[in-house]
């Protein structure tokens, strides 16, 4: 059975809703059967969110169903390691590397999480991990709220859009970059499209891992690949 | 027919559109808010009119109930839309409309929250179906959820009931493919007159009973070929699935590869059940696995037909174990139990554990108006006040720091809660809940509230919006709060915006100290909401000065903060910094702790007592306070000389009572924890020091050497310790088993050695041979003579030998006529104690004039509050036999002949004392002194020109006080250190810094606080006895005093803006040590500026909004 299962985290605020939507309505333009869960409750609130993108043929549920994820899309590298349940050794996780320190955290003045060692854990059970320096790159675009853009772009640069693998597996992300930028231009609007465009392609370098210093800033590489 | 991709909520609104509905009502509540929020923007977009969809958000979901109804009656076809919690509100008409009957098709959608995502509560409301007899449709995914919502209104006009469209979160929530239909046209009948038919008295409501039962069975039969309920499949095991799970349950099944091996059954339409049709479908299976989350409804259905029917098929589910009661069904959860029930697919894999990381929340926004009310509030209530909360953005108020909420249950509860809790223990308490939620359901409450006079504080929170699901418009709009509140007889209604910390504060301060129902609207619109429609131009963001952010000004003289601070303090913090109107920066030390001889932080003693924080506040009296009992009566109050609110205008011009302040906390530890007060013994050092002298200055010096780890011998020429504390000062002031406790406190520690003289009985010679070093602290006992030609009255005696002689109960001379020349304590001390010895008369006469008087200003005025006369500015002139002669001085001038003869058989004389010159005379170790024949002493050290000997006390140049004795010795105790052991380790711990002579003012306005006063004996009953005059605080007056307190001081440690304000835009910086603002969340609210006592946040750029507000 064809089913990809994406999973978007990030904390409430930062577009996970949005970007799933994204990825909906660019499968309903392609074609491709598919299934949002966007459960938000208080999420708009600064709290953590998770949505789904169920990908396939006769997909009815928006849960990840018999299996991890396929696809993990993290806009917070706290919330990818909350993910953890969900994944395992054939997901892909494309990680922000910023992280937004949870108020707890602030509130007990205790030491932040190290993003190293938090995409160390991820490593340990993930298959595939990128971590993207997202800092110096929503700083080249120059607006923050390009952040879910710039990650959606960098899945598609790390896993590209369309065709099976070698092991045939189906694509992780089995949607035409052309559909995926038109349903941004929809859904955030033609006034930001210039911004989110290159927000996508600024990631989708980052993410393929060939674009290291770009505009990152901070000395570091702009992705890790294991 | 095209496809679109649609959420769940938004297919229930296209599917009504496609059955034509004409009416829709609804309250929003998650997960259910899209469904009206959909119908709101077609109705705008329709306009009113022929064709077009009626919609109204109604005030609560009754209401929406309620119109739906009356709509569907008057022939429309009507749809109301609410969470499960809503349609509970809706109860009483629910349960008669099946009764009444509808005309045109009436639909309800009450979205159910398995998990409780957004609720307090997953109650499965399938139930209410056969209680109330109202066909239940339950679909499993977006597409079904479109489908059943068109066909609902055809099974209600058939049936005549209305039909409970029943989602969950995940139905209501899921985006998928919807095949749309055509849009159908609005018709409406309009109402047909008919009594009999629709009004539910009893003789008609019995007869709509009987009625009742033939409807529900062509419910039954509608959804038997309704094609909602598929049986579809036959093996040995089936599933039988409803809901949301039914979907999971399919796609389980499809990803496990055990498609079509295992039929799955999927009933949507729960109530009334299709029985004959399931009783066939049975009879040919071996083994149903029920898959529904939350009560085992339809299970316990299925096991009532296989009962009845004899049917042998196995029944799986819940009473089972193979589900469980609670939460949505995660597909792991239905994957686990196919594999158990029919042993298909594998166990669900074993998940990674996820990692212990910090929850995240979701809180209140920054610039949240919700959030700068309720840190008012508990800045302005005590810290012990209970709130209660309601339903809305506002709940998240539970949260700390912010905590106010101390129970809630449903919308319109805030008020009914704090009214009850009020009734029966008789403490005021807080409701709280937003505008909408009022309108819901506040009102009632708040009738109800003012009716019986409850004594609570009713607070509505109008930010003008329902924001918490979505934004919808609020009815707040239409009609003020206020007036509402007074036409309910509310008699005391204030309104204030929340962004005025100062104002917010002292509204609620006024309503803490009413009584009866008070009403408080704290209105700010929600900035968030503001955003949206892009009208409101963004305020600049803030940012954290470092120079001045937990900056302690202290630190700069050397003193470290051993005090954590708390919450409770951060509130009072942020209290008295919001209501501070300050004309100039504020100095970097509070002027009170400037001149204090012992560095004690005092407002953070106060602070911790308005936070009800005693153990704190003694460990501030602590830090470097030696003897409690004593310095809280007897110490000369620099400080109180010092205190900002002395020096401000007008009528609050008297300075906070910071000795009884003090006494209240001394007093306080006495009681609940008197191991406070005991000295701290620190790792022996090997070292050993003698101490000469055990008045205050050598007992300091000894419980400070003794926590620096020294072994302490402590010597006295006096049998008794104590010094002036027990010789020289009376008991009305200092009583004796006061100094008892102080001293065995102190004696417990130290090898004390009675009858030792120095020049007598030891000599300084011996004991630096002895000891590894000494300080000195003999005091200064020789009186200064009185030399006056003239014959000499009755008696003549030293001030110090008079009290002494009284405190011992020696016999003392008396009269009936008693003077005393001095102008000082001492002088004051002898008189008053000359009037407990029985004098008649008794006078005080001293050169300085009134205000120049050395004595405490609260001495002179108790003593002449009890009879003393107080001859001021005269010279002693001259002895006679019946008293002394004076001449009056007016500066430099003086008039021999106004020479005036003061009667007296007694003459204490009270114009200081020297050093005892014997104590050194055969000494072979010899101190440097100075012209006046003190010890000379390095002033920071208390270094004498002996390299071990240290002095301090009234035996060195300097003022002459209990309390500055005691600094003396705490600085000797480092300087010993220092020099024994050097710098590094005696910085280990603080001595006091040298008290500042020059008292730096600060131009500061703040709301008027009258100075609370100390209870005290009366002058009439006192004057004769030797009781203690001044009595301690009580607590409801240590509080209100403390509450006085300014908090002039910066302070190092505190983080008010997350500990009291909890704003998400505020974070510690990378070494925790100062904050730092979010430029990107900060959205310039500006009330971290308004709450930081060390103002320390600024605008990034000033802009006219801020200049108006005062902000710098």
């Amino acid at each position: 059975v064809s089913r990809t299962q994406i999973l978007l985290v990030g904390v409430g605020g930062q577009g996970v809703l949005t970007t799933a939507q994204i990825l909906g309505a660019a499968a309903h333009a392609e074609g491709v059967p598919c299934v949002v869960g966007q459960l938000h409750g208080m999420s708009q609130r600064g709290g953590s969110v998770q949505c789904t993108v169920i990908l396939g043929e006769g997909a009815e549920s928006s849960m990840l169903c018999g299996r991890e994820a396929d696809l993990v899309i993290a806009f917070e590298p706290i919330e990818a390691l909350r993910a953890l349940p969900q994944m395992g050794p054939a997901t892909h996780v494309v990680t922000s590397r910023t992280s937004m320190i949870p108020f707890e955290i602030v509130y007990k003045n205790e030491r932040p999480p190290d993003v190293d060692a938090m995409v160390a854990q991820l490593r340990e059970v993930a298959g595939d991990v990128r971590a993207i320096d997202t800092r110096g790159l929503v700083g080249a675009v120059g607006e923050t709220r390009t952040l879910n853009v710039l990650m959606l772009g960098a899945a598609v640069g790390a896993w590209p859009a369309i065709g099976a693998d070698k092991s045939g597996r189906p694509a992780l992300l089995p949607l035409g970059e052309g559909a995926l930028l038109e349903a941004v231009r929809v859904r955030c609007g033609a006034k930001y499209f210039e911004l989110n465009k290159k927000a996508f392609e600024l990631g989708k370098t980052a993410g393929s891992g060939t674009g290291t210093g770009t505009g990152t800033g901070t000395g570091e590489k702009a992705v890790e690949a294991r | 027919m095209p496809s679109e991709q649609l959420l769940g909520n938004d297919a229930i609104v296209r599917g009504a559109q496609e059955a034509g509905v004409a009416f829709v009502a609804g309250y929003p509540g998650t997960p259910s808010s899209e469904i009206t929020d959909g119908f709101a923007r077609i109705s705008k977009a329709q306009g009113k009119g022929e064709g077009a969809i009626a919609f109204e958000y109604a005030v609560n979901e009754k209401i929406a109930l309620e119109l739906a109804f009356a709509a569907a009656i008057a022939g429309a076809r009507s749809l109301c839309a609410m969470k499960h919690l809503g349609l509970m509100v809706a109860g009483d008409p629910l349960s008669t409309i099946p009764y009444v009957g509808v005309e045109a098709g009436m639909v309800i959608v009450s979205a159910g929250d398995p998990s409780c995502y957004t609720s307090p509560n997953e109650a499965d409301q399938r139930h209410l179906g056969p209680m109330l007899h109202i066909p239940v449709l339950d679909p499993s995914t977006p597409a079904e959820a479109h489908a059943m919502t068109r066909a609902a209104f055809d099974l209600s006009e058939v049936s005549r009931l209305p039909v409970l469209l029943r989602t969950t979160t995940r139905v209501a929530h899921s985006r998928a493919e919807v095949t749309l239909g055509p849009l159908a046209k609005i018709t409406v009948r309009g109402f047909v007159r008919d009594p009999a038919r629709y009004v539910p008295v009893p003789a008609n409501a019995r007869r709509m009973r009987v009625e009742l039962k033939d409807r529900v069975e062509k419910a039954r039969d509608w959804i038997a070929r309704s094609g909602f309920v598929r049986l579809e499949g036959v093996a040995d095991d089936v599933v039988l699935a409803t809901g949301a799970p039914a979907a999971t349950t399919h796609d389980v099944l499809r990803v496990i590869g055990a498609e079509g091996r295992i039929p799955v059954w999927r009933v949507g339409a729960v109530h009334p059940l299709p029985e004959r049709e399931l009783v066939e479908a049975l009879r040919k299976v071996k083994r149903v696995l029920v898959v529904e989350e939350l009560s085992p409804f339809l299970e316990d259905r299925i096991l009532a037909l296989a009962h009845r029917h004899k049917l042998g098929v196995e029944v799986l589910g819940k009473h089972t174990n193979h589900f469980p009661e609670e939460f949505e069904y995660e597909p792991h959860i239905i994957q686990r139990a196919l594999h158990e029930a029919f042993g298909v697919g594998s166990a669900p894999r074993k998940r990674p554990v996820m990692p212990v990381i910090s929850s995240r929340a979701p809180s209140l926004c920054p610039g949240c108006p919700h959030r700068a009310a309720f840190s008012a509030a508990r800045s302005a209530f005590d810290e012990d006040q209970l709130f209660f909360n309601d339903i809305g953005c506002y709940t998240l108020g539970y949260a700390p720091p912010l905590r106010t909420a101390d129970a809630l249950l449903c919308m319109g509860a805030g008020f009914t809660l704090a009214a009850g809790v009020a009734r029966v223990t008789g403490k005021r308490t807080v409701g709280t809940m937003g505008d909408s939620t009022f309108f819901h359901a506040g009102m009632p409450a708040l009738l109800d509230a003012i009716k019986e006079d409850a004594n609570v504080v009713a607070v509505v929170l109008d930010n003008q919006v329902t924001a918490m699901t979505g934004f919808q418009e609020s009815p707040t709009h239409g009609g003020k709060i206020e007036d509402v509140a007074r036409a309910l007889g509310a008699k005391h209604v204030e309104t204030v915006d929340p962004y005025d910390q100062a104002a917010t504060i002292a509204t609620f301060r006024r309503a803490r100290a009413a009584t009866g129902t008070s009403v408080v609207v704290v209105r700010h619109p929600c900035p968030v909401n503001e955003a949206r429609d892009g009208t409101k131009v963004r305020l600049p963001a803030y940012v954290a000065d470092t120079d001045a952010c937990r900056v302690c000004g202290r630190e700069g003289l050397g003193l470290r903060c051993e005090v954590p601070v708390t919450e409770g303090y951060e509130r009072n913090l942020a209290r008295v910094a919001s209501q501070r109107k300050e004309r100039e920066p504020a100095p970097e030390v509070a002027p009170c702790a400037s001149v204090c001889p012992l560095s004690l932080c005092i407002q953070g003693y106060a602070g911790h007592i308005v936070a009800g924080e005693y153990a704190e506040a003694t460990a501030h009296v602590m830090a470097r306070t030696v003897l409690p009992e004593s310095v809280c009566r007897v110490c000369h109050r620099p400080c109180e000389e010092a205190c900002v609110r002395g020096a401000m205008n007008g009528a609050e011009k008297a300075p906070i009572a910071i000795n009884d302040l003090k006494r209240f906390v001394v007093e306080w530890a006495e009681r609940e924890k008197p191991e406070l007060l005991l000295p701290k013994k620190g790792a022996p050092s090997g070292l050993r020091a003698a101490v000469v002298g055990a008045g205050s200055s050598g007992l300091a010096v000894a419980v400070e050497l003794v926590a620096r780890g020294w072994d302490v011998t402590l010597l006295d020429a006096s049998e008794r310790a104590g010094g002036l504390l027990t010789h020289g000062i009376p008991e009305h002031r200092l009583p004796e088993e006061a100094v008892a406790k102080d001293l065995a406190r102190v004696l417990d520690v130290v090898t004390f050695r009675p009858g030792m003289r120095l020049g007598r009985d030891t000599t300084l010679a011996k004991l630096t041979k002895e000891y590894d070093a000494v300080y000195l602290a003999i005091g200064a006992h020789a009186p200064r003579a009185l030399d006056l030609p003239g014959a000499k009255p009755t008696a003549i005696m030293p001030a110090l030998e008079y009290l002494r002689a009284s405190r011992m109960s020696a016999t003392v001379p008396t009269g009936n006529h008693v003077v005393v020349i001095g102008g000082g304590n001492a002088a004051i001390d002898a008189a008053r104690t000359a009037l407990r010895d029985g004098a008649e008369r008794v006078t005080v006469a001293c050169i300085e004039r009134r205000a120049a008087m050395p004595a405490l200003a609260d001495e002179i005025v108790a003593a002449e509050h009890e009879g003393i006369f107080i001859r001021t500015a005269v010279r002693p002139s001259g002895w006679d036999a019946r008293g002394v002669w004076v001449v009056p001085v007016v500066g430099d001038d003086e008039n021999e002949d106004d020479e005036d003869l003061l009667e007296a058989e007694l003459v204490i004389v009270a114009i200081g004392q020297n050093l005892d010159a014997d104590a050194f005379a055969r000494d072979a170790v010899t101190l440097d002194r100075t012209p006046e024949g003190l010890v000379a002493v390095d002033r920071n050290t208390c270094a004498t020109s002996h390299p071990r000997v240290f002095a301090g006390g009234d035996a060195v140049p300097g003022e002459r006080s209990v309390t500055a004795a005691m600094a003396w010795g705490l600085r000797a105790a480092w300087g010993m250190d220092g020099a024994l052991r050097g710098r590094e380790i005696a910085d280990r711990r603080s001595p006091p810094a040298i008290p500042s002579t020059v008292v730096r003012g600060w131009s500061v306005d703040a709301p008027f606080a009258p100075r609370r006063i100390a209870p005290e004996l009366d002058p009439k009953l006192r004057a004769r006895s030797s009781s203690e005059v001044m009595q301690a605080f009580s607590e409801i007056d240590a509080r209100a005093e403390a509450m006085r307190c300014l908090m002039c001081g910066k302070c190092g440690n505190c983080r008010a803006c997350i500990e009291a304000l909890g704003c998400p835009a505020i974070a510690m910086d990378a070494t925790r040590a100062q904050v730092v603002v979010d430029p990107v969340w900060c959205i310039g609210c500006g009330v971290c500026a308004d709450l930081c006592s060390n103002r320390a946040f600024h605008p990034v750029v000033a802009t006219e909004a801020h200049a108006v507000k005062g902000v710098p």
